[in-house]
């Protein structure tokens, strides 16, 4: 009987054997004090460790040392209380290998009682794989969000440039016509007629036409529902950095980051402010695309009474002439035409209460972009400044 | 005849101003179908036509025209942009395109 139940047992084991090793998770088996007594294949590969060398060792060598000081006091706890903490129920741990990375395990245990005294059997499955799909959807989602943005300004572009052109043409057409009459009125000594007075009152009807239309446009940034709240700026702009960066991945431009140890908090709609980075920050990409040194610098400061975030990139700067203009709202250097974007952007700056201001740079200095916002104040938290 | 098919009735009051002000004829038609129902067109006149015109466009106002057998010389204004622009004038030979807004005196580029 003997002989039998030793071949028997030997079977049994062979399969064992074979069903560890052909697993496509990692099992581990552990006696009541913690010691290994199993540990597979996919246990070698996950965490560096022959079974050789762990077999025998405690649990906490593939733990990170924070779990594994807890662990020998769930063990004892369990078998005092009899308390589940994660028997039957499985959770998502961190898991250790050999040279010190931590990664993310989803761990099933469940429980034997043996001759040889209470066993845990392990079951470990490696989340990373599953992490980096959750981190591409993520990265996907802001990307989607990050050009819904950019793209409503450039609609907004689009639009107002359509509508600001049939006034913009009949003021021009009346002008054409009046400087005519004037110099034709002129050459026969007569005096200007009604006619071209008629025609004056109707191009100053028609400028008020194109501004109204400004006026619409400006409401529209303005009095969208603030969504003001008191932000760490750095926070802020790291994310817009993080859509801009992730947007231009395999771009050979390198974004330096140059921000301080401490929160700097302003009252913003943080959506906006991030409108405005994302902005001056294409802009900087694209000169610093065609630079030799090919970097755009982003740096946060402030003062006792305001917070600053300035956009430096390698370009060669821009002529004071251009300086004047680049707020106007259709003027541009480049085909994109990002001049309403610089408008749209101090537009809302100021209704922040602060300022958008270009440095021109040139002699080898790249043009800076300064957001200024005034910084948050905790005793007028609650003061009706916004009105 | 100078004959303008506009439909914003600024611009082409302003179009108008321009010309009579200059002692052309002129004559303002405010869509395509208007200028097809009450006028005939012959080779001396000048047509001045947006080509954002709602309802018949004035690309195919042109075309209209050419099968007619009217051959009025034919200027096209429009504000869209320049491939736009290409796609709505395809196929029309012999066309002068004024962008809007002007960069420069109309009147010049009208009566050139």
């Amino acid at each position: 009987m003997g002989e039998q139940e030793d071949r028997r047992t030997a079977v049994s084991e062979a399969r064992f054997e074979s069903l560890l090793d052909t697993a496509a998770d990692g099992i581990i088996v552990i006696d009541d004090t913690g010691r290994m007594l199993v540990f597979n294949k996919i246990c070698e590969r996950l965490f560096g460790y022959t079974a050789q060398e762990a077999i025998g060792q405690n649990v906490s060598l593939i733990m990170p040392p924070e779990f594994s000081m807890s662990h020998d006091r769930f063990m004892s706890n369990y078998h005092r209380t009899g308390e589940r903490r994660i028997i039957g129920i499985g959770r998502e741990v961190s898991g250790m290998h050999r040279d010190g990375t931590v990664f993310p395990l989803e761990l099933s245990v469940g429980e034997a009682k043996t001759a040889d005294g209470r066993q845990y059997i392990g079951v470990l499955r490696d989340l990373r794989s599953r992490r980096a799909v959750e981190q591409r959807v993520s990265q996907l989602q802001a990307q989607v969000v990050h050009m819904t943005r950019l793209s409503a300004m450039d609609e907004m572009g689009a639009a107002m440039a359509h509508e600001l052109n049939q006034p913009l043409t009949a003021l021009l057409l009346y002008l054409q016509a009046v400087a005519r009459q004037v110099k034709a009125c002129h050459a026969d000594g007569k005096p200007p007629s009604d006619k071209m007075l008629d025609v004056l009152d109707k191009s100053v009807q028609e400028a008020e036409r194109a501004s109204h239309i400004v006026q619409r446009m400006r409401q529209m940034v303005e009095k969208r529902d603030p969504e003001r709240a008191t932000v760490d700026l750095r926070e802020v702009v790291n994310e817009a950095l993080d859509l801009s960066e992730f947007v231009a991945q395999g771009a050979t431009v390198t974004i330096r980051r140059v921000f301080g140890m401490t929160p700097i908090h302003v009252d913003a709609d943080a959506t906006q402010i991030q409108q405005i980075i994302l902005n001056l920050l294409r802009n900087a990409l694209e000169v610093a695309k065609e630079s030799e040194e090919r970097w755009v610098k982003v740096s946060i400061g402030s003062d006792d009474r305001s917070a600053f975030v300035s956009v430096t990139d390698s370009g060669p700067g821009f002529s004071e002439d251009v300086g004047k203009s680049l707020f106007r709202t259709f003027s541009t250097t480049k085909k994109s035409g990002m001049g309403l974007g610089l408008a749209i952007s101090r537009a809302i700056a100021q209704n922040h209460g602060g300022d958008l201001m270009a440095d021109p740079g040139g002699n080898g200095q790249g043009a800076t972009f300064t957001l200024m916002l005034p910084m948050h104040r905790p005793d007028d938290a609650e003061d009706d400044t916004w009105g | 005849m100078y004959i303008i098919v506009e439909d914003d009735p600024s611009v082409a009051d302003a179009l108008e101003s321009l010309l009579s002000g200059a002692g052309l004829p002129v004559r303002v038609f405010a869509s395509a179908e208007e200028l097809i129902h009450s006028a005939a067109l012959t080779a001396d006149d000048t047509m001045i036509v947006d080509l954002g015109l709602p309802g018949m466009s004035g690309g195919e106002l042109v075309r209209h025209l050419e099968k007619a057998g009217a051959n009025p010389k034919v200027i096209a204004i429009s504000g869209k942009s320049s491939r736009t622009i290409a796609r709505e004038t395809e196929g029309l030979s012999d066309l002068k395109i004024l962008r809007k807004p002007p960069s420069a005196d109309w009147l010049e580029a009208i009566t050139a």
